[in-house]
């Protein structure tokens, strides 16, 4: 699967996605290190969706757009609107990991008639005193990102191996760079006064090993602020969940959204 | 050539097993190592140090700015400036320097700038750093995806309040003030800028085009440094710039005795204090994702740096005589001290050596000995250096005889019981 790209009229901004698979449309919003490629978890997600998948203003291939960007939520709903109207999507499922659960949040409570069903999955963008959880923005610079991962091991698995290591490390940072634009120095985006505002069907999910947004802090205080949202778990898994178990978080995505037994999940 | 005497102020009573149990000197260092009682001597003792500086005949008196920092306890550069602005009489007042993004409004630093260059009768040199990433992300919470935004729109509004002679308004990205209109102005139209930077190719394109002093302030010394300095000079050609070592200014420690032996016995250990504790940072601050521009990271000096981090971890665990040969401190008897000095100036072609004469937990009375040493015994074999050269970046201060003299300190309400002013003495009694 290969990357397309478009170019928006009302902002001239460049649009980097992926867009594979039938069904109803799936729009995913990506974690602080961006997209590797054409991931395994985007497979089993097109093997029910027509998932659309992209890079947002200031990640990968849109690194130089992060300076056309305000730090706060509504550039990027804009943006977000954008694209689902450049690709003739009038609303979608809309599922977000880490920063992008922040993205799809406020797409959700800024423009309820564009999101279908919502799945957030360890979200950024709340901040809780009493459970900081660790600071994605302050890790060995050689290292980046290994403290979003359950197992050490895997942030050269997925985001080095097989790439030339300068070239890897350079565009963690600066994806790192791009979420720091948005959280830094503490993840409270203002979000929390906006969830109220959230119609869609929402699931909230954590991960049991996320380092930087702690499970149990933050499942409750996601939960409790969206209306009727459900809550769910995803065991042994660090804060890139969808690298580190593809097919548990595409299943859990698939299950809710393709379900209307929304009970079930939780 | 010219040489400043430069402090960075450090704790001097950070434990021995401070590295064991402390994972930082900086950003979230405890703070009950910190005592009030006695930084009141510390601060006094390291300003009685640059006072004692001019009358060696230093330069400049060189301070800088640094936030939750144990090795550098100048939170505002601008306080210090401003106490030598009233207490010494004739040297520069190096202030290297005010981290501009971090003041919002930036004028702020414009007007305190324009204060001291007043009070000093046009002695201030003004330092513009960008600012550590401990500094300005950790420290201070600034976003280091806009920090050099910040930086280049608070320089050109900093520039323009200083130049511009009418009301203007400001509608910039980051800041906005409808009337910006400087009161006081500097007495130097505008105060010598001096950029310190640690080997970013964008602050050398940024020196060339405005014609400012770049100073590499680096506590590994001038061999290290060398390459760092070739790489600046280079770029400086390729831009078409002339070639003139006032452009340019280099921080070295050193520390003068009468033998090389001795200058071992008095200083080793307090090399150690500096390079162990003083420099134990956490490496999650050092470089905060955004504070380097693509570009830097590309040209692989973040690779440079990362080794130079390395060198600075290595540089406790080498022998004296590996200081010295590595160059991470100039040290020994003034000929031998002479001896890499010279090199130092001639390997970096600088013009301004910034000497970091106190280090670590080193005493005052060691200091002022080391201070005068090389004041009295090397620095007058060197000044004729780039004597073919002349210095645009130093100030340009009124002439003395114009200048007001400061009213001494006399200490009479300490000496003396306190006299009291008759009105005061009358309304006692009549309350009582």
């Amino acid at each position: 699967m290969s990357l397309q790209k478009l170019t928006l009229a009302s902002s001239g901004l460049d649009v980097h996605y992926y867009r594979a698979g039938r069904g109803e449309p799936l729009l995913y919003l990506h974690h602080l290190i961006g997209i590797a490629g054409f991931e395994p978890a985007l497979g089993k997600l097109a093997e029910h969706f027509d998932v659309i998948a992209p890079y947002a203003p200031g990640w990968g291939p849109a690194k130089d757009d992060l300076e056309k960007m305000d730090p706060g939520p509504l550039d990027l709903t804009l943006h977000f609107c954008d694209v689902l109207d450049a690709l003739g999507v009038a609303s979608a499922h809309v599922a977000g990991i880490s920063i992008g659960g922040w993205m799809a949040a406020e797409l959700a409570a800024i423009a309820p008639q564009r999101v279908q069903k919502l799945v957030l999955v360890n979200p950024l963008g709340l901040w809780l005193e009493e459970a900081p959880g660790e600071d994605p923005f302050a890790q060995h610079p050689g290292n980046p990102s290994e403290v979003l991962f359950a197992d050490k091991a895997s942030r050269k698995k997925y985001l080095v191996d097989g790439r030339n290591p300068l070239d890897a490390l350079v565009e963690e940072l600066l994806n790192l760079r791009a979420g720091a634009k948005f959280l830094w120095p503490i993840p409270d985006t203002g979000v929390k006064r906006r969830l109220p505002r959230i119609k869609a069907q929402t699931l909230v999910v954590t991960s049991e090993h996320d380092a930087i947004v702690p499970a149990a802090a933050y499942g409750a205080a996601w939960q409790s602020a969206i209306p009727g949202a459900k809550l769910a778990r995803l065991a042994g898994a660090g804060h890139l969940a969808e690298l580190e178990q593809p097919e548990r978080f595409a299943a859990l995505v698939t299950e809710f959204v393709a379900s209307d037994r929304v009970a079930a999940v939780a | 050539m010219k040489f400043h005497w430069f402090n960075l102020m450090p704790w001097p009573y950070l434990p021995d097993d401070f590295t064991e149990k402390h994972r930082s000197v900086w950003v979230d260092v405890d703070s009950r190592l910190f005592d009030a009682r006695k930084a009141n001597r510390v601060y006094n003792d390291y300003l009685d140090l640059l006072e004692f500086a001019e009358d060696q005949g230093y330069d400049g008196l060189g301070i800088n700015e640094h936030h939750q920092n144990a090795y550098g306890m100048m939170p505002s550069p601008q306080l210090m400036a401003a106490t030598l602005a009233r207490r010494t009489r004739e040297a520069s007042i190096l202030l290297l320097g005010q981290s501009i993004a971090l003041y919002d409004p930036p004028t702020r630093v414009a007007e305190e700038m324009a204060m001291i260059d007043c009070i000093s009768g046009g002695r201030l040199i003004s330092g513009f750093p960008v600012g550590s990433s401990m500094d300005d992300n950790y420290a201070c919470g600034v976003n280091p995806a806009t920090l050099r935004e910040k930086y280049h729109e608070a320089h050109d509004l900093i520039r323009r309040a200083w130049s511009d002679p009418d009301v203007f308004a400001w509608n910039g990205k980051h800041y906005k003030m409808r009337y910006v209109n400087l009161w006081p102005r500097p007495i130097q139209n505008p105060p010598p800028i001096w950029v310190p930077g640690g080997g970013s190719v964008e602050t050398w394109d940024f020196c060339a085009k405005h014609q400012y002093n770049y100073s590499y302030l680096s506590f590994t010394g001038y061999i290290r440094g060398a390459q760092l300095m070739e790489g600046f000079w280079r770029r400086m050609e390729e831009l078409g710039a002339e070639f003139n070592p006032y452009q340019a200014a280099f921080a070295q420690q050193i520390c003068v005795a009468e033998t090389d032996a001795e200058a071992q016995r008095l200083y080793e250990k307090h090399a150690r204090y500096f390079f162990s504790r003083c420099l134990h940072v956490y490496p999650g601050f050092a470089d905060a994702p955004g504070y380097r521009t693509e570009a830097t990271l590309r040209a692989g000096l973040a690779t440079q740096m990362a080794g130079q981090s390395s060198a600075l971890n290595q540089a406790a665990s080498l022998s004296w005589q590996e200081m010295i040969d590595k160059g991470y401190i100039v040290a020994g008897s003034p000929d031998s001290v002479l001896e890499q000095m010279t090199r130092v100036a001639t390997s970096l072609k600088v013009g301004h050596l910034v000497c970091l004469l106190h280090f670590g937990d080193m005493p005052n009375e060691l200091c002022r000995y080391s201070t005068e040493m090389l004041a009295t015994r090397v620095l007058p074999k060197l000044r004729p250096l780039w004597s073919e050269y002349e210095d645009h970046w130093s100030p340009k201060p009124m002439p003395r005889d114009d200048r007001a003299v400061p009213r001494a300190v006399t200490d009479k309400r300490g000496s003396a019981p306190a006299t009291t002013h008759p009105v005061a003495a009358e309304a006692r009694e009549v309350r009582s």
